[in-house]
């Protein structure tokens, strides 16, 4: 058993250098002068990244399947455009509110539903986000509906931009990482792989699952926050359930339960759709295609293939 | 309303409540039945009764495609924990849904002969009379076919399989029964009540690719408002979801009206998980 628990926390460490070689090559990637346009794709794409991101320690590593992430996104973005909308907050309030927000909205939405399992968690988290984002576009006194509401921004620089999301993804990877080293850690994957087993060897497997549910809506509500203040403006769209669908495809297609995984499949996933809808509108075809193509054949995603090659290689020099 | 609903339900409800499926494609299997029909009706000048069948068959055929591709590993010795029995589901049939939309959106949407006001002379030519017409004659051929469903799985060898299968399945497989065919089965049953309830609803509602994730919505309300698994738990359902609705928009909140059913979902899920009329569901 505890062989395997260091396997375990041996890929993910690779998994964390490997994560942190990419994000040096995407650091790099501004040198290469791109126009405005590719770098708005680009920062739009880790925005994904970090929900996928989010998102992805509560069903790859909890086995949990919220259809939320988005809808939590849309929260964070709503909190701290409202601030500044109705009480002129600057957004030094409003996006630490927008965190909190989300992650309180978290404990709430997941106390309630977290006792259920499965299609059923799912359905439930579904019609959640269904129900925020309709209550959102038809409040229109307070949050002007469908229009949606303007954000003031951070800082025009895109660049600026870049690195920030960049950061924070490191950041995010880097506290997963250690949540996932420890002890905890290790309730959340035993609550994955064997629910019962976990809950007849004492751990209270809903705290955790909480924990996990809470850690992971406010990671949604903070990108959501930012994308706000990158974009200048917050609208229902933002959570509409074809936005989880991306986020959940991007997690396969990536490689769920991992760290690499969820940043690799935001980057091919919308960079792709990006070229795809300038090839003619075949975006979603391709994109949907990929998504069934991974989830029979490759479960565990892009970094699941790369894994493999990597030991291969790494244990043939070895011999 | 309820009762088009029902019939739409009614398939769902064998996917989800027999084989703890979730079935987000089960939408683009109504559009589907919508399309077949008013394509085949319209280009090949089928005669609409016949289109309707053909647009069953297809749906049928849909379903026991996406089961003979998709579905087995679920239940082929499926061990991989990387993504576990559910949440594959859900991940493959989200995907096939936005790919089934995105494939008509591009197959057949740009077609001129799928301009609204085509579809709407359609209306006539199936119901000799008006809007209101074409709601009887679709409501009767529900109940024809729900009733006809009713006798076949309380009578027919096939029927009674699926009532083995549904419940226990390893034990129906020890009585000789082959639990893969009755699954494809259940799915060829569940996409021809899709289709046809589609194809129903085409002179009612123009169907564009889209059309499907609404109704959708509203089957899985029923399915557990009604309870799992139960026929007529469905049924009255959706009778009964469709008159809250209508009071609810009218008494309570118009621009809300759709949430209402969410919340009739949330609350059944966590207070009363057994529906109506369904059996709480065994541990397994």
């Amino acid at each position: 058993m505890i062989g395997e628990r260091n396997l375990w926390a041996n890929k993910l460490t690779l998994d964390l250098k490997f994560f942190m070689l990419l994000c040096g090559l995407i650091a790099l990637v501004p040198l290469l002068e791109l126009t405005p346009y590719t770098l708005g794709i680009l920062i739009i794409s880790f925005y994904f990244a970090l929900i996928a991101m989010g998102w992805n320690l509560l069903a790859g590593f909890t086995g949990q399947f919220s259809m939320a992430p988005a809808a939590f996104a849309m929260i964070g973005g709503y909190t701290a455009a409202l601030l500044n909308y109705h009480f002129g907050l600057s957004l030094w309030v409003g996006i630490p509110s927008a965190v909190l927000v989300s992650a309180l909205l978290g404990f709430l939405v997941g106390s309630t539903v977290l006792g259920l399992k499965g299609p059923y968690l799912s359905l439930t988290t579904l019609a959640l986000a269904e129900v925020a984002r309709v209550v959102i576009s038809n409040s229109h006194d307070y949050t002007r509906g469908d229009q949606g509401l303007n954000v003031p921004t951070l800082m025009q620089s895109r660049m600026g931009y870049y690195y920030l999301f960049l950061g924070i993804l490191i950041g995010a990877a880097l506290l997963i990482y250690s949540l996932m080293r420890s002890r905890y850690g290790g309730f959340l994957l035993a609550i994955r792989d064997d629910a019962h087993g976990a809950q007849s060897r004492g751990i209270p497997i809903v705290k955790y699952k909480l924990m996990a549910f809470i850690v992971s809506s406010s990671i949604s509500g903070f990108a959501g926050c930012l994308y706000g203040t990158f974009t200048e403006l917050v609208s229902p769209e933002m959570g509409l359930i074809q936005q989880t669908g991306i986020i959940i495809s991007m997690v396969v297609i990536g490689g769920i339960g991992s760290l690499t995984g969820p940043l690799m499949g935001a980057l091919i996933v919308y960079l792709g759709s990006e070229w795809l809808r300038s090839v003619g509108n075949i975006q979603m075809i391709v994109f949907a295609l990929t998504v069934i193509i991974f989830a029979r054949f490759f479960r565990t995603g892009l970094w699941g293939l790369f894994l493999k090659l990597y030991f291969y290689l790494f244990s043939d020099k070895k011999r | 309303m309820g009762l088009f609903y029902a019939l739409m339900a009614v398939g769902l409800s064998m996917i989800f409540g027999i084989l703890r499926i979730v079935n987000f494609a089960h939408g683009e299997f109504f559009m589907i039945g919508a399309y077949v029909y008013a394509l085949s009706a319209m280009k090949m000048g089928l005669n609409p009764w016949f289109a309707l069948v053909f647009a069953g068959a297809a749906g049928a055929l849909l379903g026991v495609v996406v089961e003979k591709l998709l579905m087995r590993p679920l239940y082929d010795g499926y061990q991989s924990w990387s993504i576990v029995k559910d949440e594959y589901a859900v991940v493959v049939t989200f995907a096939l849904s936005l790919l089934l939309i995105h494939l008509v959106d591009k197959v057949v949407g740009p077609s001129p002969f799928l301009g609204p006001s085509l579809v709407s002379t359609k209306r006539i030519a199936l119901g000799p009379l008006m809007l209101n017409g074409q709601k009887i004659i679709a409501a009767g051929v529900s109940v024809f076919v729900l009733i006809g469903l009713a006798l076949f799985i309380k009578k027919s060898v096939w029927g009674r399989q699926i009532q083995a299968v549904a419940q226990n399945r390893f034990g129906a497989s020890l009585a000789g029964i082959d639990p893969v065919k009755t699954t494809a089965l259940i799915f060829a049953i569940s996409g021809l009540l899709a289709a046809l309830s589609g194809a129903l609803m085409a002179p009612i509602m123009n169907p564009s690719p889209d059309v499907g994730s609404f109704p959708a919505l509203k089957s899985f309300i029923i399915v557990v408002l009604g309870g799992m698994g139960s026929i007529w738990g469905s049924m009255a359902a959706a009778i009964l979801l469709g008159v809250m609705e209508s009071f609810f928009a009218v008494y309570v909140s118009y621009d809300y009206r759709d949430t209402f059913g969410l919340m009739v979902l949330i609350a059944v899920l966590l207070f009363r998980p057994q529906g109506l009329a369904g059996r709480k569901g065994r541990e397994t």
